[in-house]
């Protein structure tokens, strides 16, 4: 692969997917018929009149989960190079001799396991904070 | 002028793909409903066959029916709603639904074709090295288009559907990403295409070799196509449409066809990742030379498994009650979650040992002793979850449990 002519296709299956979307919103908006009314107008809440605005203060747990799962999210992606290059081939030719390559895989190796412990640590805690208590 | 082959091949693979899932989408509409028929022992939708004659053919002109209701419906915009975000949100949705697939393969490589240098590998965009990566970007742009519609919508069912869809997405992708962290250990890559290849040269699909992290994928795919019994995001019953209360029309038609397209990608995901893809033993064989019927074997075989795996999706939705929100959250992170980090920590130090004695990769009896110890692992994970916190697994209804009972195992 030259450049980045290989994300040529993925620009264009974004490009049919949006004109797609658009277009049936066109040919709807072109076909359907057109009326107004006040009741239509109106949010629908089971045939109740709304009482107030949607956007007010809403449960701080959910701010948690966000913040939980970004420091999980990102933690998992410092994981995915190692797992590829961990199978890499130019890599598995040190292993099976003695020489400091070996022994740097192996410091790798520990590396990782500290971290996921420092993961699963960060779980625990998060837990007995009460985090994902939902009551 | 002639438009260059880099052009050309992927626009025919696009339309063939747009073509095919938007078909699959409303027909497998039609497949849920009369598979929910009879389940319910009942008839379902078996009238509309070709106009004007009597002919029923099954119902299967329903999804045409259905399409062109919904192309006829009034498109509205209520005033109380954020007018940009709330045409945002569906059109958002169905393209991250749908460019999804440009990294995912729909069958493995066509015979070389005369005058072509190189043979059609039957994928969008072949070579992406990040595969995964994008497919798990993209399934986060679809939490946008959730919010969004919530957000926009300016009524409290969406709202509360947003939330709760944002919630339970975000969290459910954790497991996730910890179930393909082992495959991707096993295979070593993130190309969709190289870890079918690693699949079918060793005969060992990934859902033997690492059980446990298969059932936290699927219970996690579950969840991500928010479909039952994780469907909380638009529960019928408490959030009459949850995020989609408010939309109408082909705005409607949008968001309903991404969920089925979600739901179509967790499948393929799960065959991909787990059960081989397109590899069947004795069938299909493992490399790339391949005649024009094992080529079409091999999108055969590839189609039938995700057919098998969409039917499972639909018989689940009949057979187990919907979760609390609670016990949603706590499943992700209290049972998913560690089951997912002790998965990967069984794979990480099983592949590096073995790395280190058997290099080549070739022993058998490695490959048993391995799957031993996975299956295990399953066993004891399985065992600590059903010994623990039973209230978080079990949602057959009660109601003899105080507050405090629950209170006590959450």
């Amino acid at each position: 692969m030259e450049g980045w002519s290989f994300l040529l296709p993925i620009l264009l299956f974004v490009l049919c997917a949006g004109l797609l979307a658009v277009g049936l919103l066109t040919v709807g908006t072109l076909v359907g018929p057109k009326k107004q009314g006040a009741v239509k107008e109106m949010p629908y809440e089971s045939g109740m009149d709304p009482i107030h605005d949607t956007r007010r203060r809403f449960d701080v747990r959910f701010h948690l989960v966000a913040v939980a799962f970004l420091l999980f999210d990102v933690e998992l992606l410092f994981l995915y190079p190692w797992a590829v290059a961990s199978r890499n081939p130019d890599g598995l030719q040190y292993v099976a001799t003695s020489d400091p390559a070996g022994f740097n895989r192996l410091l790798v190796f520990g590396e990782v396991l500290a971290f996921i412990t420092l993961l699963a640590l960060g779980l625990v805690y998060a837990w007995r904070k009460g985090v994902f208590r939902w009551r | 002028m002639i438009p260059p082959r880099e052009l050309i091949e992927p626009l025919v693979k696009i339309a063939l793909l747009i073509g095919g899932l938007m078909t699959a989408a409303a027909y497998f509409v039609l497949l849920e409903r009369r598979m929910a028929a009879w389940v319910q022992d009942r008839v379902g939708p078996n009238r509309v066959g070709i106009p004007l004659t009597k002919i029923r053919l099954f119902g299967l002109g329903q999804p045409m029916a259905d399409g062109v209701k919904f192309i006829c419906k009034e498109e509205y915009t209520p005033s109380h709603v954020d007018k940009r975000l709330y045409i945002l949100a569906p059109i958002s949705i169905l393209i991250a639904a749908l460019a999804v697939f440009a990294v995912i393969p729909f069958g493995s490589v066509l015979p070389p074709v005369p005058g072509l240098d190189s043979p059609i590998r039957l994928i969008v965009a072949p070579g992406i090295d990040v595969g995964m990566i994008y497919v798990f970007a993209l399934s986060s742009i679809a939490v946008y288009g959730v919010v969004l519609g919530g957000w926009a919508s300016n009524n409290k069912y969406s709202f509360l559907g947003g939330l709760r869809s944002s919630a339970q997405l975000i969290a459910y992708e954790l497991p996730m990403g910890l179930g393909l962290l082992g495959v991707t250990l096993a295979a070593g890559s993130l190309d969709l295409e190289v870890i079918i290849r690693e699949q079918a040269k060793s005969g060992v699909w990934f859902a033997f070799a690492q059980p446990l992290g298969f059932i936290v994928f699927v219970v996690a795919a579950f969840a991500e196509a928010a479909r039952l019994p994780f469907d909380l995001p638009e529960c019928e019953q408490e959030l009459v449409g949850g995020y989609h209360t408010e939309y109408s029309g082909i705005k409607l038609l949008l968001f309903l066809v991404a969920e089925f397209l979600h739901m179509i990608t967790a499948s393929f995901l799960i065959v991909i990742l787990f059960m081989g893809g397109w590899h069947l033993w004795g069938v299909t064989g493992s490399d790339d030379n391949v005649t024009w019927l094992g080529a079409a074997l091999r999108v055969a075989i590839l189609s039938g498994k995700i057919v098998l795996v969409i039917l499972f999706f639909m018989l689940t939705r009949w057979s187990w009650p919907r979760f609390r929100f609670d016990q949603l959250m706590a499943l992700a992170w209290k049972i998913m979650l560690p089951l997912g980090l002790a998965n990967l920590v069984v794979v990480a130090i099983l592949y590096e040992l073995r790395v280190m004695v058997d290099p080549d990769m070739n022993s058998r009896l490695w490959d048993i002793g391995m799957m031993a110890v996975t299956w295990a692992t399953c066993f004891f994970g399985w065992v600590a979850v059903a010994s623990s916190g039973t209230l978080v697994t079990d949602n057959t209804p009660r109601r003899n449990l105080q507050a405090f009972d629950i209170d006590s195992q959450l």
